[in-house]
């Protein structure tokens, strides 16, 4: 994967193929603290214990059409090359959380590219809320599927038109958010 | 910069076009998005589509995702359901997505040279 979007997108569809209907995307860049962490949490079925020590492996995978499994594998992978930390926990009740924290400023960091596109395209294929908090240091931008349906009243957010606006929408605000950047900050962009 | 005023004007144009033209063109198409379509680009490919969607007015395409096929040497990879006739486009881009609605959905005839080919 080039792009750390592309994670949160395999990561993101993995739960809406186990039946999440509600996703909590956050990502949190500390430019003190080095780190730029993203966090997936749903409210799928969960996980159980023996998976998530198998899930890591390339070989398996749930799914019984497969051989391998590589979505998290290739996660990790991203994770362990530039000596970030990897987690996967159940939640007590139900729902999954998939945490990724990497060292911001690493050489072998994957940007984290178009995070707008992303969400435009898990939205655009199924039928799901999200809410989405970015936070950049002391900013952030926070967005919800919910208020947006609200907004617009009886037009369906799935109307093309609709989907490139808000595509638009989410990269301007993303992008805005993270213009605060040093020139060294910037060199490492994404 | 792209505000929520803006979003009010675009709905309320909707709203008027809905009522003039509401057909429904029964087609779906489906990305493959499994791990290795994500990898390949079928997010591009997604975004590709809705901007061609767009400009065509097509409002009523259902878009879904499916995950890996089996073809993972031919992502990315879509589907174009049309009632009983499906067709499943391999190894495509961007311009080829956006051909495809062109031609496929508009005009109603299908690019054989992209499709998958026969086992």
């Amino acid at each position: 994967m080039e792009e750390l979007s592309q994670h949160l997108l395999d990561v993101a569809v993995n739960s809406l193929e186990a039946g999440a209907t509600e996703i909590t995307i956050n990502i949190n860049e500390n430019m003190r603290a080095n780190t730029l962490q993203i966090e997936v949490t749903d409210n799928g079925p969960g996980i159980t214990k023996a998976d998530i020590a198998r899930v890591k492996d390339p070989f398996y995978t749930t799914k019984n059409n497969k051989r391998v499994g590589l979505g998290i594998p290739l996660f990790m992978e991203a994770v362990e090359r530039c000596g970030g930390s990897f987690d996967i926990q159940a939640q007590s009740q139900q729902g999954t959380v998939v945490t990724a924290t990497f060292p911001h400023n690493h050489l072998d960091r994957v940007p984290l590219g178009d995070v707008a596109g992303t969400l435009i395209t898990l939205l655009a294929a199924n039928d799901f809320d999200f809410q989405y908090c970015h936070r950049y240091n002391d900013k952030s931008f926070y967005f919800n599927t919910r208020d947006f349906r609200v907004l617009l009243r009886d037009i369906p957010v799935k109307t093309p038109e609709i989907m490139v606006w808000l595509k638009n929408y989410l990269h301007n605000n993303i992008m805005e958010l993270r213009r605060g950047k040093k020139v060294e900050e910037f060199r490492r962009t994404g | 910069m792209k505000s929520l005023e803006e979003l009010d004007k675009l709905r309320d144009r909707l709203q008027q076009e809905m009522k003039i033209r509401d057909k429904d063109y029964d087609v779906a198409i489906t990305v493959s998005m499994g791990t290795c379509g994500i990898a390949a680009g079928a997010r591009e490919i997604v975004k590709a589509l809705l901007e061609e969607l767009k400009q065509q007015g097509l409002n009523n395409v259902a878009l879904t995702q499916t995950s890996c096929v089996g073809l993972c040497q031919h992502e990315p990879l879509l589907e174009v359901t049309r009632g009983s006739e499906k067709t499943t486009y391999v190894n495509v881009d961007q311009e080829m997505a956006k051909e495809i609605v062109r031609k496929h959905l508009v005009e109603g005839t299908i690019v054989k040279d992209w499709t998958a080919p026969k086992k």
